[in-house]
């Protein structure tokens, strides 16, 4: 049986669909659309589409159960009345966020403005085409698809303070400021981090650091890592206890104070998507990506489309993780933000990635086993 | 340091404590509530409602926390018109001013009757009209479902506040039972001019004018007196509204102690 992978499912979507146009068509047109060229060329767009589809509902998913799990946290419900237990009110919300008006403020920066947003929202979205969700799920073996990523994961600083800059509001600006700075200083430990996790799998391809885990998770090691990935992941995303930038409780909003309507859900979406492309990171380079341990039975592995299912279990887990740290903790000061950045980020990170390379030389961990590729 | 003056912080306390703790009381409370919040989920289930309250394991009638409908509890009135006899007396108990008297169908085209509308944007539920009905017609109930998309379906029509009142919602009417006002109605003779103003609007109608003999000439008096009646209050009808007093024209009934 031949492995179902995402690229393949787009390919057959539109073989079909161009075969139904096809059979209308007469005997001419229906050669040219029919042809490979023409099926590829359709193939990729499903691919994006269905990839499209499937960040967006998940994010709007990924609201939904940020706001159950944060009610239990305040001894709450969270949204129950639109769907079942709330599932639709996420949808309700952006749809009223659809229809209204944006007004950009007066003398505001009319390019920057709308430019902001909207490319804050589609770089964003641009990380899911490189993430691979199972094996085979992917968009095609990028041998450097991590950097990539965070590439693109590092843009967001430069479009939040573009729009903050275009909003011709100071306290946008004064958000603009804080929120790169913040992107800023949590960026270098952030990939410090990222350094351990390659030097232990000696891959920039994702597929092949989730790969390198098969004989143990690299969270085990590299702990140290991943308590600095998690911290400066939260300070990326600005979530709770690093939301300064946006401060809701005692600022306007920080840099999306002058954002309504759909730009305004553009920065709510693109945060959200952020936190689920860091959730992702997480279980990609921490917790073994879509495989399972070896000693779980074989069952539970081996049906359809489960290392979808398992990718995402570990993915909401993760996210509850996060929820559960905004619901915990207070927001830091920003002299202490930056000082923890520099000042404790920093080492622990360069002491993470002597580790894995302590781990590399000796090539097997005493519990957990050996790295496979460099295998003893 | 940068934290000087702030008392909260101990400074010889761990560090990592600062953030586990707050991350296990969080915990804690996340796996009390996992089952069942403290929130009510209220237009599905009621504080009053008997089986919210053995559902959450509380009798009937023993006050939970947050516990049933408290049988003082101000709520909508209830209006029981058969008994209401237009005395006036709980809109001129208001503080807000909400109640109005309309003139309900059932009175004589002499005495409409009259009984209270209330607008209930304007009342601050402090009962003070129900300890006022001295027929004990109007009443609070517990009722406290007001909510509407309209102001003006905010003013209870008297027919509305009666419908309450049918309704006989499981809700308990409170009201102090005002000592009775000991004084009484008197009249200052040489005053009054027989205009009949009190009688005719008295609600219980307990004021008959009676004939009395042609009364001296008051001092400085230009035309003599043509009416030659005076009012007589029948006490143990008088509900001491004071409607009376009010509608006097020369000021000549006062309150006071029988003789």
């Amino acid at each position: 049986m031949a492995t179902l992978t995402l690229y393949s499912v787009a390919y057959d979507i539109a073989r079909g669909l161009l075969g139904v146009l096809g059979s209308v068509l007469p005997a001419g047109a229906r050669a040219v659309v029919l042809s490979g060229d023409a099926v590829t060329g359709l193939a990729v767009l499903v691919f994006a589409a269905v990839l499209l589809a499937a960040s967006m509902l998940n994010t709007i998913l990924l609201i939904w159960w940020e706001r159950k799990l944060l009610g239990r946290f305040m001894d709450r419900r969270g949204a129950m009345h639109v769907g079942y237990a709330g599932l639709l009110q996420n949808f309700a919300d952006g749809l009223k966020l659809f229809r209204k008006h944006t007004f950009p403020p007066r003398e505001a920066d009319g390019l920057g403005f709308y430019f902001g947003p909207t490319a804050y929202m589609v770089t964003s979205l641009a990380i899911f085409g490189i993430l691979p969700i199972s094996s085979g799920w992917n968009s095609g073996a990028l041998p450097l698809s991590l950097l990539l990523a965070l590439t693109i994961f590092s843009f967001a600083p430069l479009f939040i303070f573009v729009s903050a800059w275009s909003s011709n509001n100071k306290y946008s600006l004064m958000g603009g400021l804080r929120s790169a700075a913040q992107m800023i200083a949590y960026e270098v430990p952030l990939l410090l981090a990222v350094v351990a996790v390659v030097v232990l799998a000696g891959s920039f391809d994702l597929t092949t650091i989730v790969y390198e885990q098969r004989n143990y998770w690299f969270w085990g090691p590299l702990f140290l890592a991943l308590i600095v990935f998690v911290a400066a992941m939260l300070a990326e995303m600005e979530r709770i206890p690093f939301d300064l930038p946006e401060a809701e409780a005692e600022l306007v909003e920080g840099w999306n104070t002058e954002y309504g309507g759909m730009l305004f859900a553009f920065f709510m979406l693109a945060d959200y998507l952020r936190a689920l492309v860091g959730s992702i990171l997480v279980v990609l380079l921490f917790l073994g990506g879509w495989t399972l341990p070896s000693w779980v039975p074989a069952g539970l592995s081996s049906f359809p489309l489960a290392g979808i299912l398992w990718f995402m279990v570990k993915t909401y887990a993760v996210f509850g993780l996060f929820v559960w740290v905004r619901a915990s903790l207070p927001r830091v000061r920003t002299d202490q933000l930056l000082r923890v950045g520099w000042n404790r980020m920093i080492p622990l990170a360069l002491l993470s990635v002597f580790l894995a390379a302590a781990v590399v030389t000796v090539r097997c961990v005493p519990v957990l086993g050996c790295v496979p590729s460099m295998g003893a | 340091m940068a934290n000087e003056g702030h008392a909260t912080t101990k400074p010889d306390e761990n560090p990592i404590l600062w953030v586990t703790r707050p991350m296990a009381t969080a915990a804690r409370q996340f796996t009390k509530s996992l089952w069942r919040p403290s929130t009510i989920v209220y237009p599905y289930e009621r504080l009053e409602d008997p089986g919210f309250r053995s559902k959450v394991g509380v009798a009937s009638g023993v006050p939970i926390g947050v516990g049933p409908i408290w049988d003082n509890y101000r709520g909508v009135h209830a209006l029981n018109i058969a008994t209401c006899i237009s005395c006036n007396l709980c809109a001129f108990s208001c503080p807000d001013l909400c109640i109005e008297m309309v003139t309900v169908p059932g009175g004589d085209p002499k005495h409409p009757k009259k009984c209270p509308e209330i607008d209930y944007g304007k009342c601050s539920y402090c009962g003070f009209c129900s300890d006022a009905c001295p027929e004990g017609c109007l009443t609070m109930t517990t009722r406290y479902e007001l909510s509407t998309p309209k102001r003006s379906e905010m003013v209870y029509s008297p027919e509305k506040l009666q419908q309450v009142f049918q309704h006989k919602l499981p809700m308990n009417p409170i009201r102090i039972e005002l000592p009775k006002n000991e004084d009484s109605i008197l009249l200052d003779p040489p005053l009054c001019i027989g205009c009949n103003a009190c009688a005719r609007d008295c609600p219980t109608q307990c004021i008959t004018m009676l004939d009395i003999p042609k009364p001296d000439p008051r001092p400085g008096e230009k035309t003599p007196r043509r009416i030659w009646k005076e009012p007589v209050v029948n006490d143990s009808d008088c509900v001491r509204c004071g409607t009376c007093i009010s509608v006097c024209p020369k000021e000549c009934l006062f309150w006071g102690a029988p003789k």
